[in-house]
C-alpha cells in the first residue's frame, strides 16, 4: 500500500515533466526571439532531465527501465495532469502554462525537500536552482507582458481564462492522498494548492491582469487517472517515433 | 509542402496578400559578463537583446552558460558601457585617453574597469575605482590598475547600472556540472561509429 501510494506519486510527477518538457521543447527553432528560444528550450531540457531522474527513483523501485516507462505507454497510462498536454498554442498560452505550472512545481519540490522518502528529498534540494530559474524566468515575462500593451495584456488575460481550470487539475486529489501524508512522503495537492493559490495572486497583482475569482474557476481532472484530451496520444506518438524503430538501439 | 520536421507542419499558413516591409522591431541589448569561477575574474560573454535590465539577466542565463562552469553574472546596458580608443602593437590604450580636469562638486561613484590584454579576446574585470565621471575612471585604472602590458581597449561601467546575480541566486548553476547530456561528447559519437564502421567491416568480410 505504502509503496503502491508512494510510485503513483512518483509517476504523476514524472508525467507532468516529461509531457511538459516535451510540449516546450516544439518551440525550439521558433520562439520568438533568439535569446527566449535558447531559455524556453534549456528548461524544457530540464523538465525532461528531472522527468529522468524520477524514473530512475521507479525503476529503483520496481519499475521498469525509463526510457521504456517514457516511450512505451499509451496515452491511458499516464498520469500527467490535462495542463501540460495541451497544444502550445501562440506564445501567449505557453506562457501562461509555464508560469501556472512552474509556480506549483517549485512550491511542489520544496515541499518534497522534507518526504521521507530520502532520494526524493535529495532529488527536489538538487534540482532547486532549475526550478529557481524556471520561476524567475516566468514571473519576469508575466510582469513584464501583464503590463506592457493592450495586446500583450490581452491576450495573456485570454491565455490566463484558459489555462486556469486545467491548472487547477493540477491538484486533484490521488486515491492515496491520506496515506501519502501520513507516511510523510508528501504534503499533500491540498496544502500545495492553498500555497499555490497564494503565488499566484502575488503575481497577478504586480500586472494589470484580473484578480482570479477562485470560485468560480471549476477544476478539470482526469488526467492523473489516465484520462486525457485528444492531444496527448499524438504527442505521444511523435516522442516515441524514433525509439520505436529501435528500442534497443544504444544512444 | 509536408516537411519532416513535425514543428513546422504545424505552423500557420502564411499570408499571400502583398503589404508593406514591417520596420525593424528590435529590443535593446545588454552586455554579459560571466564568471567562471569562485576568485577567477568576470568577463565579457557576449551580447542579448532584452526589453529591460532584468529580462537581460534571466535570458543571458541559458544564452551564455548553458554549458560551460559559471557561478556567477552580471548583465548592464550597452548604453552604459563607457569605452576607450581601440590600439594595437605597443600602443596602450591608457595613453590616447584625453586629459582631464576634476570638478571637486562632483559625486563620486563606483566604476568596473575592464581591460582588453589580447585582440579578438574578451574584456576581462581589472578592479574597481572610485570616480565621478568614466573618463576619470579610467584615469584611476590607467594609474592603479595596470600590470605593465599594454592594454589595447578599456571599458568603464558605472557599478550603479550593473544587474548583480544576487547571493539567493548563486543555486541557478548548481546542477550545471551534471548537465553532461548537453555536451556533445557526452554522447561519444565518434567511438559509436568507429565500432559501428569496425562491425560493418566484419561483416562484409
Amino acid at each position: 500500500m505504502k509503496e503502491v501510494a508512494l510510485k503513483e506519486l512518483l509517476y504523476k510527477i514524472a508525467d507532468d515533466q516529461l509531457i511538459l518538457g516535451h510540449r516546450n521543447s516544439e518551440w525550439t527553432g521558433f520562439g520568438p526571439l533568439l535569446e527566449e528560444d535558447i531559455a524556453f528550450s534549456s528548461m524544457a531540457q530540464d523538465k525532461v532531465g528531472q522527468s529522468y531522474a524520477l524514473y530512475q527513483l521507479l525503476n529503483q523501485l520496481g519499475e521498469q527501465e525509463p526510457d521504456t516507462v517514457a516511450f512505451m505507454r499509451n496515452a491511458q497510462q499516464f498520469h500527467n495532469c490535462q495542463l501540460v498536454e495541451l497544444p502550445n498554442g501562440e506564445y501567449d498560452f505557453s506562457l501562461i502554462r509555464h508560469f501556472l505550472f512552474d509556480t506549483a512545481e517549485a512550491i511542489r519540490f520544496d515541499l518534497l525537500s522534507q518526504s521521507s522518502y530520502q532520494p526524493l528529498a535529495d532529488l527536489a534540494k538538487k534540482i532547486k536552482g532549475e526550478l529557481q530559474y524556471h520561476t524567475l524566468h516566468a514571473n519576469t515575462l508575466i510582469k513584464k507582458l501583464g503590463s506592457a500593451t493592450p495586446e500583450s495584456i490581452g491576450r495573456l488575460q485570454n491565455s490566463l481564462d484558459i489555462a486556469l481550470p486545467y491548472a487547477l487539475g493540477i491538484f486533484e486529489p490521488s486515491p492515496f492522498e491520506s496515506s501519502i501524508i501520513a507516511e510523510g512522503f508528501f504534503a499533500g495537492e491540498a496544502e500545495l494548492q492553498k500555497q499555490w493559490i497564494l503565488k499566484v495572486d502575488a503575481l497577478l497583482a504586480q500586472t494589470q491582469l484580473k484578480p482570479i475569482s477562485w470560485p468560480t474557476v471549476k477544476a478539470i481532472y482526469g488526467g492523473r487517472n489516465g484520462q486525457h484530451t485528444e492531444h496527448l496520444q499524438p504527442l505521444l506518438d511523435e516522442m516515441s517515433e524514433v525509439f520505436k524503430i529501435d528500442p534497443t538501439a544504444e544512444w | 509542402m509536408k516537411s519532416l520536421d513535425p514543428r513546422v507542419n504545424r505552423l500557420p499558413t502564411l499570408s499571400r496578400e502583398i503589404t508593406t516591409k514591417v520596420p525593424l522591431d528590435q529590443l535593446g541589448t545588454y552586455e554579459v559578463f560571466v564568471q567562471a569561477k569562485e576568485n577567477k575574474p568576470f568577463q565579457h560573454e557576449g551580447i542579448v537583446h532584452a526589453s529591460d535590465i532584468e529580462l537581460a539577466f534571466v535570458l543571458a542565463k541559458e544564452t551564455f552558460t548553458r554549458r560551460f562552469t559559471c557561478v556567477s553574472i552580471f548583465v548592464t546596458d550597452t548604453r552604459d558601457v563607457y569605452v576607450s580608443a581601440l590600439t594595437e602593437g605597443t600602443v596602450n590604450a591608457y595613453d590616447t585617453l584625453p586629459p582631464y580636469t576634476p570638478n571637486a562638486n562632483n559625486i563620486l561613484e563606483n566604476y568596473l574597469i575592464f581591460h582588453l590584454l589580447k585582440r579578438g579576446k574578451q574584456h576581462v574585470l581589472a578592479g574597481k575605482v572610485t570616480a565621478s565621471t568614466p573618463q576619470e575612471a579610467m584615469l584611476k585604472g590607467k594609474e592603479n590598475l595596470q600590470d605593465g602590458k599594454p592594454v589595447f581597449n578599456v571599458w568603464a561601467i558605472r557599478e550603479s547600472a550593473i544587474r548583480h546575480t544576487q547571493p539567493e541566486e548563486m543555486v541557478l548553476w548548481k546542477t550545471l556540472p551534471d548537465k553532461k547530456y548537453r555536451d556533445a561528447s557526452d554522447y561519444k559519437a565518434g567511438d559509436k561509429l568507429t565500432r559501428f564502421l569496425a562491425q560493418r567491416k566484419n561483416e562484409i568480410l
